[in-house]
């Protein structure tokens, strides 16, 4: 019976993942943004654009194309990205471990600021700082995220020279460093070379830090929300009748109970930096994952388009499948 | 590998988040490497048979594949050797030879002939990418390119032509031009790709890892991130003072300012007219201006009924405020320009006979009623959604109002833009073109020529096929002017061309491209030039 | 008034009318007992006025050009200063209002219904119509929202209408998930079962007594997703799909402004500063609410 539901699981994790590149591949075809002009530019006669619109295979039936791609794609070959003339597989290679690099620490961040905040919000409900946490919370999600990063280089960059520019690593270092996994933090630790450990801390500490603000709205507020919740609950009354003190109940009882919830938005939230991070990445010069996706689109890249669709598709779907496992596991009221 | 020296570090609290600090941290560029920040989105290959945009143009032609010929940077109308040491013409005028160095090696140190010369010609043709058309429009073909390009001994290239082309043009049209480079032939045949039964030539393979004569070679390239060229020591010409070459790919203008004012860059390409303003205060900076042989233009299109009447275009043209946008818009970025050919191009008006248009809403107003529209129309514009465009075409439109006529704006992503041109699917299209060597030539054979105008004939390529327009004394004209060797004579024709273009022709040039470049003042010798930068040339 | 505040407030009801009113007026009196809730009342209640008479309060149109008085700084002549094409920038964001404000109500009105709808239908039935419902959201969801925006508006054409209707189609599965959670919670509850024993249809049951429980969540959620659903709009008309120029939509002048950040920062921090004032009150205001709507929110 175990085994039936891991299969029926899968099934659909399959019907998902094929619904998802068909519907990217058919959208993506219906956009009328030229892929064979991101090749040959504007200059070129109809001849060369004949030629290359043949070799890319945009003269065949569409569900042909797509049919081709998905099978080039089980063999692991996710072809070659027109908009940079690279293999796709070696630029997300790339452009992926940055971003999570850039996420995870931004995550990090808005969980570390988050979260305390909006239990201490539900707390003191009503109170100044309720008002503050819930504030700053909103301005940190509200502010143009271009703007916030351009103003944080001018202040923390240029005028006090706390962290450095623009960029993954100063370009004294840009060789210095062998990818091993990509992630520069860890590819420097592996190597022990702290300089450039240092160096790549000092570029990434300040977008994080700008990509983390919205992240970290979004969790101090729904920690409030849920905590709210838990607290008007009559087992906490019981609870602090027994005689147990404010902070123990908190953190025993509605905190505990609050874990699954938030874990699920702390995932999702992850998920939404890896595609929503294309202006922080664009200000930083940060060669990433939105970017990339981004400027894909743009040029009509399909091949590049798709692959990126998958990786946030597989990404979101396995988030939603654990959170939807929490939710029936430890919930009880779901059972 | 020198690095700076890391000082102690201390953590500190910023109003945000936790920030990692470091000391005093006067970051500076290695010494013996030039940094430079540009937009490197459009990059796509450093194959010189492929390469169509400026990014890979400029890091490629004279940096990374020297040409056979070279512009005088002084005066880009006349020709300097440099791969090629000498050419000759035949009496007859369809033969030209072109004499190689001796000493021409690539980076491996093993020597390149006249046959990877000719090689790397003939697979431009093969290949048919953006390239081709550079030879083809002097009669070379596909078919052909194994007797029209031979070399007959190791330094000795031969071409034979369809026509007797004035030399100094073909020099300039194609010696000068990024397919006239020497690529590796041996590299090329063994690492070339079959499909279909067409081998690429090398293309999947040099596409990122050029082999080629020049002063320097790709060493690295991250996709949308960072370009990094080595110098080679064996390079025929004066040795590169700086070792390495370093771009990276910076898209915004402000991280670009900070970057450089900062000192973690030498050169910065890509600045708003808002930052150069506050750059110019700094003296530790130096903006560059070139005057680039690039326009921008109102293109209309003539299947338009209404556009296809003369004093209706004519009536356009008065309503844009040339000198307005060029002092404030376009500060920094164009100056303006109403003729088909950019000023510095061989045959081109000067700058007060090339732009006689004003700012005049009366005449546009009296065009108008002259041409029977008395009260206005409405028409449609398309634009990128890019840079100055949606400034300028607010501009406009906010100026035909003015008169009575509603222009509707249509933003877009440049592809689409482009898409929309060549299918001749707008009414106005807001866009610009470059032309590709300095002679009157390159624009008026795209701007002017139109060969066949009917929409089946798929001229896509010439921007003037786009907006349906075709006059045949114009187009002979031009076949006469390409093919007379009097300089006096060819820049007769060529006025009375631009001229008649500019009241007459089916697009409303407004403003010639500036191309501003800061950097630091210790970058010393840094060659800019309308076409190629020398990026070998420069010291700090 | 006396008499009203009696009759609204009176323990005893003597009609269903007067039950109704009552709640919607005591839910109004805790409203207003909070301040942030208040404020941002204040302030939107400030933008639709500013929407409804923009023509008279903005001292000039929203396209006057003049190149001669480009990129002035905020004076008394030009408050917020002015664009790169000399245009008071304090009269676009009062005309830019109108734009802001309807993209944000349409997206809301035509999202949430679905999602509602989508969510607690997949809840309640489970089984295989929760499974396909669900994995037809999974595919929204996943989708990367720009692309899906992109699309639609490709598909039916630029301007302000279809970006509507494209924002409305990326914003809905979100809400969808939520309800689906919210319903999971208490389908099985007593009052529940209650109501389907008394032989209640499920479309009764879900309108009347599911969805009621799900609002306040999706509120809350809409209300947190409308400063992302202005950026989308911006995002698209960056991209050339949302609202063309010369029409002042906010996140459009901000996107325009950003080349001048550095030398004339009130070109996007003006509007920035507009959207930010704006998402932030539909957040106050949003959790007010809830405060409010929540049946299981404590008194």
């Amino acid at each position: 019976m175990r085994l039936s539901r891991v299969a029926r699981g899968a099934g659909s994790v399959l019907a998902t993942m094929l619904g998802l590149l068909a519907l990217t591949f058919f959208m993506g075809r219906m956009l009328p943004n030229d892929p064979v002009i991101a090749v040959i530019g504007d200059h070129a006669d109809q001849a060369t654009y004949d030629m290359v619109y043949h070799q890319l295979g945009l003269d065949k039936p569409l569900t042909t194309q797509f049919l081709l791609y998905l099978g080039a794609m089980l063999r692991g070959d996710f072809g070659n990205a027109l908009f940079t003339g690279h293999r796709v597989a070696s630029d997300l290679a790339r452009a992926f471990p940055a971003t999570i690099e850039l996420a995870t620490i931004a995550i990090v961040i808005g969980v570390g600021l988050g979260v305390p905040l909006g239990v201490a919000a539900a707390v003191f409900r009503n109170s100044p700082i309720d008002y503050l946490a819930r504030c700053l919370g909103l301005i940190g999600a509200s502010a143009p995220t271009f703007w916030l990063g351009i103003m944080g280089l001018m202040v923390f960059y240029a005028s006090l020279g706390w962290v450095a520019g623009p960029g993954r690593l100063d370009v004294s270092f840009i060789d210095s460093i062998e990818p091993h996994t990509g992630f520069l933090l860890i590819d420097a630790l592996i190597e022990g070379d702290m300089d450039v450990f240092w160096n790549a801390v000092d570029h990434i500490i300040l977008p994080a830090s700008i990509l983390a603000a919205g992240s970290m709205a979004t969790i101090s507020r729904l920690t409030r929300s849920f905590m709210l919740e838990q607290l008007s609950q009559e087992y906490i009354v019981t609870a602090r009748a027994k005689g147990l003190s404010k902070w123990a109940v908190i953190r025993r009882h509605a905190f505990r109970n609050i874990l699954v919830q938030l874990v699920t938005i702390i995932a999702l939230a992850y998920a939404f930096l890896l595609e929503g991070a294309v202006l922080t990445e664009t200000v930083f010069a940060w060669p990433g994952f939105g970017r990339y996706l981004t400027a894909g689109l743009l040029a009509g890249d399909m091949n590049a388009v798709l692959a990126c669709v998958l990786i946030v598709g597989v990404i979101f779907i396995g988030l939603n499948m654990v959170a939807d496992l929490l939710y029936t596991w430890l919930d009880p009221r779901t059972r | 590998m020198n690095r700076p020296a890391r000082s102690f570090r201390l953590p500190a609290f910023a109003a945000l988040a936790l920030v990692a600090a470091s000391g005093a941290a006067q970051a500076a560029t290695p010494r013996d490497a030039l940094v430079m920040a540009w937009n490197l989105d459009a990059l796509i290959t450093f194959d010189p048979a492929q390469i169509g945009e400026v990014n890979g143009n400029d890091i490629i032609v004279g940096n990374v594949c020297s040409t056979l010929v070279n512009y005088d940077p002084k005066d880009v109308s006349h020709m300097l050797p440099s791969a090629a040491e000498s050419w000759s013409v035949s009496p007859d005028g369809l033969t030209l030879t072109l004499k190689l160095r001796a000493d021409l090696k690539f980076p491996d140190g093993h020597a390149a002939t006249a046959a990877d010369a000719a090689w790397s010609l003939q697979r431009v043709l093969q290949l048919g990418f953006f390239g081709a058309a550079t030879l083809t429009q002097w009669g070379f073909t596909k078919d052909h390119a194994l007797e029209q390009i031979r070399a007959t001994d190791d330094h000795t290239l031969v071409l034979t032509l369809d026509k007797p082309y004035p030399v100094d043009l073909l020099l300039s049209a194609i010696f000068a031009q990024n397919v006239a480079t020497i690529l590796d032939r041996d590299a090329g045949t063994k690492n070339a790709k079959t499909t279909e039964g067409r081998s690429d030539y090398g293309n999947a393979f040099f596409k990122t890892a050029p082999i080629c004569v020049g002063p320097y070679h790709v060493s690295r390239w991250d996709a949308n991130d960072v370009v990094v060229l080595e110098r080679n020591d064996i390079y025929f010409g004066p040795k590169p003072k700086m070792r390495r070459i370093i771009l990276r790919h910076v898209p915004e203008s402000s991280a670009e300012r900070l970057l450089l004012e900062k000192g973690d860059i030498d050169i910065a390409r890509l600045l708003s007219p808002e930052d150069l303003k506050a750059l110019e205060a700094n003296k530790d900076i130096h903006i560059e201006q070139t005057l680039m042989q690039s326009l921008s233009y109102v293109a209309m299109n003539t299947d338009d009924p209404i556009l296809a009447n003369p004093k209706v275009r004519e009536a356009l043209r008065y309503l844009i405020d040339y000198d307005g946008l060029a002092k404030t818009v376009l500060q920094y970025q164009g100056q303006p320009r109403a003729s088909l050919v950019p000023e510095g191009a061989f045959a081109a008006l000067d700058h007060t006979e090339g732009e006689p248009f004003t700012l005049d809403l009366a005449k546009a107003k009296q065009l108008i009623t002259e041409a029977g529209y008395p009260d206005g129309f409405s028409k449609k514009m398309i634009l990128s959604a890019n840079s100055t465009s949606p400034a300028i075409a607010q501009h406009i439109a906010s100026n035909a109002a003015k008169i009575g006529i509603k222009i509707d704006l249509e933003q877009m992503a440049d592809s689409n833009l482009f898409t929309r041109g060549r299918n001749r699917d707008f009414q106005l299209q807001l866009v610009g073109w470059g032309a590709t060597y300095p002679d009157a030539d390159s624009m008026v054979s795209r701007h002017a020529t139109n060969p066949d105008k009917r929409t089946e004939a798929k001229l896509t390529g010439y921007p003037v096929w786009r907006t349906g327009w075709q006059n045949l004394d114009i187009n002979a004209k031009a076949d006469a002017a390409r093919l007379e060797r009097d300089p006096a004579r060819r820049t007769a024709i060529y006025r009375d061309i631009q001229i008649f273009m500019m009241h007459n022709g089916p697009i409303a040039y407004f403003a010639q491209t500036i191309r501003p470049i800061a950097w630091r003042t210790m970058v010393k010798d840094f060659s800019v030039g309308p076409f190629t930068v020398d990026y070998g040339s420069a010291s700090k | 008034m006396s008499g009203m505040h009696a009759w609204l407030t009176a323990t005893e009801t003597t009609s269903k009318r007067q039950a109704h009113l009552q709640t919607w007026y005591l839910a109004w009196l805790r409203l207003r007992a909070n301040p942030l809730t208040l404020f941002g009342m204040a302030v939107l209640a400030g933008l639709i006025l500013t929407a409804i008479l923009a023509p008279w309060i903005a001292p000039a149109g929203f396209d006057d050009q003049s190149l001669t008085h480009r990129l002035l700084p905020p004076s008394a002549a030009n408050w917020f200063g002015t664009d790169d094409l000399g245009r008071d920038i304090f009269s676009r964001l009062v005309h830019g209002a109108r734009i802001t404000l309807m993209i944000a109500a349409l997206v809301a009105v035509i999202a949430a219904p679905i999602g509602l709808l989508v969510g607690t239908a997949a809840g309640y039935f489970g089984g295989w119509v929760d499974a396909v419902l669900m994995r037809i959201n999974d595919i929204f969801l996943s989708f990367p929202g720009l692309i899906l925006a992109l699309g639609f508006v490709a598909a039916l054409g630029p301007g302000i209408r279809n970006t509507i209707i494209a924002i409305a189609l990326t914003a809905w599965p979100s809400i969808a998930r939520l309800a689906r959670a919210e319903t999971l919670t208490i389908r099985h509850s007593d009052y529940i079962a209650a109501v389907r024993i008394q032989g209640a249809s499920s479309l009764r049951i879900i309108t009347r007594h599911i969805m009621p429980m799900c609002l306040p969540s999706v509120i809350v959620r809409i209300t947190l997703n409308m400063a992302g659903i202005i950026l989308t709009a911006a995002g698209l008309g960056f991209l050339g799909l949302g609202a063309q120029p010369p029409m002042p939509e906010w996140g459009a002048m901000l996107s325009a402004g950003r080349s001048h950040i550095s030398g004339a920062w009130w070109l996007s921090t003006v509007p920035g500063i507009a959207i930010l004032l704006t998402s932030l009150a539909f957040n106050l205001v949003g959790d007010g609410l809830r405060d409010v709507l929540d049946p299981r929110s404590g008194r």
